[in-house]
């Protein structure tokens, strides 16, 4: 309902992203530079999310917009232009999951005050439990437990998950962000989530 | 349905990817399925618990930094030279696959032309200055370029192993000039290029006013040309005053180009410099009875920031009546 910004919506609508795409390929460093200020927060969303390190998601930044001024002439208006953006953020999130080292194992239970196992997914029914002050550091615990689990999941499968998940785009985009099929984007995400549930059933 | 495919659709509903007849479907096995409603309990409780390592806004200072570091790398990177833009536009104007190898052979033309005017550039900048060195100087002697403006990149740096000496090699930005008319194909190229120059806002202002004035006069401001580099530069030119000559070059236009109208009632919602949004006003007078015209100018007569546009705004909404 905002006055400003739907107006301005109709005309960003109308006003080309085409136009800047096309002036950015014969070299206007301006209309680059537009580009960049357009998906600069998502890529850096994106990024930090997956990496957890500002530091490498300031590196995959600079990768990324660097590779698409180097090779936005490439692009061909086949898909848009948020997808090839994309596409490249991804495969060097992608390299960058690869090359980290394999932690070690964090076999570790969880356990409460008094020292009892916590089944952490017997305890999440009651959502309640998550806002209760006396068990922020288990939330913060938790966090990481969860960032754990994520991180024995194969560089694709965390890929999938997090584009699904945490950045609720369609399993067809994502298939095209990782050109591949939607099909295997769909399967990928069931492994996924298998992974996850067991990792996370607790150890009993 | 069997319980497997109802594990799968439960992920797929779970993330508003089921199909709607399929949830349907699913819905009714689950009334009747213990083991596959428990399954489902088990995965939006994943759900919930994944939600804990939630995705953080990148805050304003990283955002910064990146931007920043991003910039600096594109201005070290040595500017595209006119036959490397040309191997570019062959590459994109044509087609895709049977045109490949055509591209292909152009580009090796364009390469080896590259190599050798590179070569010859060189030489004639050595040959220009008045240093008694010879045409490989840049390698061997000590005289390095007088000024910073001079060298265009570092291409490498090498230590000699065991030794105090270092190897540096440069590339060389060769001044040039040429002469010419205002309708002079290759001084306008030139010129479209100057608009699109980050680094001098002197250089953007120059070449702006010169084609905003080309464009005044009725000159071929064709749309893909001039008319293009003009709003591009109204729209994102960072130097106001490049922006407002921009403008001005699109006046003409404003009647008979949506774009360029469109260009324009951006500029007024969005331009930091009430001098560019009054302008803007100004300049919108022929079509003051668009519908889209006046909308923008209902939101900026209540919400500009500046009492005067905002009154302006409002004398010429009555000025017009409105069409039902």
């Amino acid at each position: 309902m905002n006055g400003p910004d739907r107006t301005q919506e109709r005309l960003q609508a109308r006003a080309p992203e085409m136009e800047l795409i096309r002036e950015a390929q014969k070299g206007s460093r301006v209309a680059f530079d537009a580009l960049v200020r357009q998906y600069e927060s998502q890529v850096l969303r994106l990024a930090l999310h997956l990496t957890g390190s500002e530091h490498d998601a300031e590196d995959i930044y600079q990768e990324a917009f660097l590779k698409a001024f180097r090779y936005i002439g490439n692009f061909r208006f086949e898909c848009s232009f948020y997808t090839w953006i994309y596409r490249i953020v991804t495969n060097l999130c992608l390299d960058q999951l690869r090359r980290r080292k394999t932690r070690k194992e964090d076999q570790a239970v969880l356990v409460d005050h008094s020292g009892d196992e916590i089944d952490l997914l017997a305890s999440v029914s009651d959502v309640r439990s998550f806002s209760n002050p006396e068990r922020e550091l288990d939330r913060k615990v938790l966090g990481e437990r969860i960032q754990a689990a994520l991180g024995k999941l194969t560089p694709r499968e965390r890929m999938v998950f997090e584009l699904k998940h945490y950045q609720g785009l369609r399993l067809r985009t994502i298939g095209e962000m990782l050109n591949t099929t939607e099909e295997t984007a769909k399967n990928t995400l069931f492994r996924a989530t298998k992974k996850l549930r067991s990792q996370l059933a607790g150890l009993r | 349905m069997n319980c497997e495919v109802a594990h799968e659709r439960i992920v797929l509903a779970a993330y508003g990817e089921l199909a709607d007849d399929q949830i349907h479907e699913l819905d009714r096995h689950l009334t009747t399925c213990n083991e596959c409603r428990d399954e489902r309990e088990q995965l939006l409780a994943l759900k919930t618990l994944a939600g804990v390592h939630s995705v953080v806004e990148p805050n304003a200072n990283l955002v910064a930094r990146s931007r920043m570091r991003l910039e600096e790398a594109l201005d070290a990177l040595p500017p595209k030279r006119w036959y490397e833009r040309w191997g570019d536009a062959v590459i994109n104007n044509f087609g895709r696959l049977q045109a490949a190898p055509v591209a292909a052979a152009l580009l090796l033309v364009a390469g080896i032309g590259a190599g050798s005017i590179g070569g010859y550039e060189v030489a004639q900048a050595r040959s220009a200055h008045a240093a008694a060195s010879t045409a490989r100087a840049a390698v061997r002697t000590t005289v390095v370029p007088t000024a910073p403006a001079d060298v265009a990149s570092i291409s490498s740096i090498v230590q000699q192993p065991n030794s105090e000496i270092v190897q540096v090699r440069y590339n060389e930005v060769v001044p040039r000039q040429v002469e010419g008319t205002l309708d002079d194909p290759a001084i306008r190229q030139l010129l479209m290029m100057a608009s699109e120059d980050a680094n001098s806002a002197g250089i953007r202002d120059d070449s702006v006013g010169l084609l905003a004035a080309e464009c005044r006069a009725g000159h071929s401001c064709n749309p893909a040309g001039i008319r293009d580099a003009l709003m591009v530069a109204l729209r994102y030119d960072r130097n106001e005053g490049v922006r407002e000559k921009a403008l001005k070059g699109l006046e003409s236009y404003v009647s008979e180009d949506m774009r360029v109208r469109d260009a324009v009632l951006e500029a007024l919602l969005n331009d930091s410099d009430p001098r560019i949004r009054t302008e803007a006003i100004n300049i919108l007078e022929p079509v003051e009875a668009d519908m889209t015209v006046r909308q923008v100018l209902s939101t900026v007569a209540t919400s500009d920031q500046s009492p005067q546009i905002r009154n302006v705004s409002r004398q010429v909404l009555r000025r017009v009546p409105e069409f039902q």
